[in-house]
């Protein structure tokens, strides 16, 4: 397919690029980048005041599938995941089955390849089931093209296990993904602050993040993994990171788009859609994350997409599922951090792309010349309401349903194919 | 959280908390209450409010003498009463809560009394389970119990009259109490400005001073000359989870003694929700004390609650008149 777009600002952090410029792809290459005014194709795209960078990287996302197709299916959410701007995804290894043995992940990637949305580079269980008692696989799995193993959102107790487990990532070479959160402080609703003691709701401290990153931290630098935090929500937490990364130890972190964008007190009222484990925390904490990011001691933004059938957040508010789908206002909750300049486009394309790619040990290849098309464009002016048929996702825990949003995906190109196309 | 337990027209039709009512309408609470006080003091105890109303008490968690009060109080206003326990399992709780209920709205029931041990359950119920039918919420959780919070504040009101210059004191398991909190927003409410919460910091909910209140951990600085005197219940589950050594500790540092009373005002009075721990909480000579007015408070119990029975039903008819007025479609609600 031979199409021109017109008048896009590039950025690209890989290259050092941030230029208004057109872009011309023929056969699922880029063709050529500059003032092509002079040039005919017979597909054009108005790209003026529409971003153009590399397509995204997600280290955190559940497309549930298998044994929950009532939540979401891997073609659906991977294509939800498309119309982000992602390509590439990390899928959490709470999969049901579990992602601990390498028949399960064959199967989720190659319903993914079949789908023809993103490619998947899965993360898999460090435990067996997760029970935190037996090791996985993991130099098979490794093998079998996982990028890195986590325990999601199962805190490991015995800590002669997780020693265990970081001691055999060692041997191999291999990444620990870590949600922090400690078991028994974590055990509460949502953020320990005012709007839970109003609300009678268990609140789960920050100390239950810190601790547990204090506690992983301390494993990392015994056994020399390299190791990743998945949902960073804290100030506290922010301030373990930058001050383990000033001495030099060899971790990344990320946060997820939702608590870069809403606090605590959404949860005013029992609105389930907020439910979300680890929790929202406060304003100065979302600030904090913010910063965090724009300073580089946060490497990436996740989606943390978590789908869910309406009856899961249809219960009196502890007894909801957690999690918020987040793929369809994925776009509009980063045209927000961008309009109110609270990042950078800059900030914004690396924490998305070159950043996260790096630490799932992928590449997302350069917006140049010769390069295959592998980038998304983003209307940031564009408005739209989301709702049942706007929606890509099969999740209906959609946080702003029926809202009038700004910001959308215009067009998404993975690996030389259109992935989503508006 | 005003606008669901409220009509179009500002008028009660649901009692879920304290929480977003204004002055008037809690002064209203306690002036219909007023009026049912009298009728409880009458031979015939019986008023033809609620004639021909189904009201069904929904007890998911047990209580005796809650669920009584209700059924009295709506007995006393000549409804028709149907009382349901339902035990539930953690892990099916939410289905069953939903069906149990779309089962009883079509039976057309007009009233749910709901207590639920989820915060937030009496909430859920009235915003998208049942809009139609009234709910008065019975206790939720840790979130609120707000007919017991409104008692207190009628038994307040008979012996202390206005709320303006009173110091009152909260005392014990503050955390897990769903009366504290809807002790303090309807104080705040109806003009009470000295409210201290006293007890250890184990029992104190974090960020609590953000409800306007000041906290004390020493309880002789906690009471000294408050006017009103509240002690919590303490569950004696809170032992084996760690929030308190033991019983006899806890008694000598916050347990209301005829001793330690008399740091508060000479004429103040000692409340409880019930039922008492003596010997744990409360000495027994205070409880039975001439300054205790925890036997006032259960008779209080029963007027308030006929009041918010009549006031949340008389708001549902007029709202469900308006709808015939106006017809919509109610059902896509459900």
């Amino acid at each position: 397919m031979n199409m021109v777009i017109r008048g896009a600002r590039l950025v690209d952090p890989s290259l050092n690029l941030d230029t208004i410029t057109d872009l011309h792809i023929e056969d699922g290459l880029i063709h050529a980048i500059g003032d092509l005014s002079g040039l005919t194709s017979e597909h054009n795209i108005d790209a003026q005041g529409m971003l153009l960078c590399p397509s995204f990287v997600d280290l955190h996302t559940c497309l549930r599938d298998l044994n929950q197709i009532q939540k979401g299916t891997i073609a659906s959410e991977t294509q939800a995941a498309a119309s982000a701007g992602f390509s590439q995804l990390c899928p959490s290894p709470d999969t049901q089955p579990c992602s601990d043995a390498g028949s399960v992940i064959s199967m989720i990637t190659s319903k993914a390849q079949a789908a023809g949305f993103c490619q998947l580079l899965p993360v898999a269980a460090l435990t067996k089931d997760l029970k935190g008692s037996q090791l996985s696989n993991m130099e098979a799995l490794s093998r079998a093209g996982c990028i890195g193993f986590s325990n999601a959102g199962h805190d490991i107790g015995d800590n002669t296990v997780l020693l265990r487990c970081y001691e055999y990532a060692a041997t191999f070479g291999l990444k620990v993904m870590v949600q922090a959160q400690d078991h028994a402080l974590g055990q509460g609703h949502m953020h320990a602050g005012p709007t839970a003691t109003r609300m009678g709701l268990d609140g789960i401290p920050v100390i239950a993040e810190t601790l547990s990153i204090s506690r992983h931290l301390e494993f990392m630098q015994h056994t020399g993994v390299s190791g990743h935090f998945n949902q960073i929500t804290s100030a506290n937490g922010v301030e373990l990171i930058r001050r383990a990364k000033a001495q030099g130890q060899a971790i990344t972190a990320d946060v997820s788009i939702a608590h870069l964008c809403f606090t605590d007190t959404a949860v005013q009222g029992y609105s389930s859609q907020y439910h979300l484990q680890p929790p929202l925390r406060a304003e100065s904490d979302r600030k904090a994350l913010i910063q965090g990011v724009a300073d580089g001691t946060i490497d990436a933004i996740c989606s943390a997409h978590q789908p869910h059938e309406s009856a899961a957040k249809c219960t009196p508010f502890a007894a909801t599922a957690t999690g918020m789908a987040t793929y369809d206002m994925f776009i509009p909750l980063v045209a927000r951090l961008l309009q109110s300049k609270q990042l950078t486009p800059q900030q914004l394309v690396a924490a998305l792309s070159t950043q996260p790619a790096h630490i799932a040990q992928t590449q997302v290849p350069p917006t140049a010349v010769g390069q295959v098309a592998n980038f998304t464009l983003i209307d940031l002016q564009h408005q739209w309401r989301l709702d049942a048929d706007s929606q890509v996702s099969q999740g209906t825990n959609q946080a702003l349903n029926l809202q009038q949003l700004t910001g959308r995906t215009r067009l998404t190109w993975n690996n030389g194919q259109i992935s989503y196309n508006r | 959280m005003s606008n669901l337990q409220l009509t179009s027209h500002g008028e009660l039709k649901h009692f879920l908390t304290p929480e977003g009512l204004d002055r008037l309408m809690l002064e209203r609470i306690l002036d219909t209450a007023d009026s049912f006080v009298v009728v409880g003091n009458q031979e015939v105890k019986k008023v033809p409010l609620l004639r021909g109303r189904t009201v069904v008490n929904l007890f998911f968690e047990n209580s005796t003498r809650t669920r009584s009060t209700f059924e009295l109080a709506a007995k006393r206003l000549s409804a028709d009463v149907l009382t349901l326990d339902i035990k539930t399992s953690a892990t099916s709780k939410g289905e069953s809560l939903l069906d149990t209920l779309r089962n009883l709205r079509s039976m057309h029931s007009d009233m749910f009394i709901v207590r639920h041990s989820d915060s937030g359950a009496a909430h859920f119920i009235a915003e998208q389970v049942t809009p139609d039918v009234a709910i008065i919420n019975a206790g939720d959780g840790r979130h609120a119990h707000p007919t017991q919070a409104m008692l207190d504040m009628l038994t307040i009101r008979r012996h202390k009259g206005n709320f303006e210059p009173l110091s009152v004191a909260i005392v014990g398991d503050i955390l897990h109490s769903r009366v504290a909190r809807d002790q303090i927003h309807a104080l705040k409410t109806l003009g009470c400005s000295d409210i201290r919460l006293v007890g250890p910091n184990t029992l104190m909910p974090n960020s609590i001073d953000s409800m306007g209140v000041s906290t004390h951990t020493d309880m002789d600085e906690g009471i000294k000359g408050v006017d009103v005197v509240i002690m919590l219940r303490l569950q004696t589950e809170r032992m084996a989870s760690a929030f308190l050594p033991s019983a006899g500790e806890y008694f000598r540092l916050y347990g209301l003694t005829t001793e330690r009373l008399k740091v508060a005002k000479a004429n103040a009075i000692v409340m409880h929700p019930g039922p008492i721990n003596r010997g744990i909480e409360i000495e027994s000579a205070v409880a039975d004390g001439p300054q205790s007015m925890i036997l006032n408070q259960v008779s209080y119990g029963i007027a308030i609650r006929m009041a918010v029975m009549s006031m949340a039903m008389s708001g549902q008819m007029q709202q469900r008149q308006a709808l015939v007025a106006q017809p919509t479609n109610t059902e896509a609600q459900v």
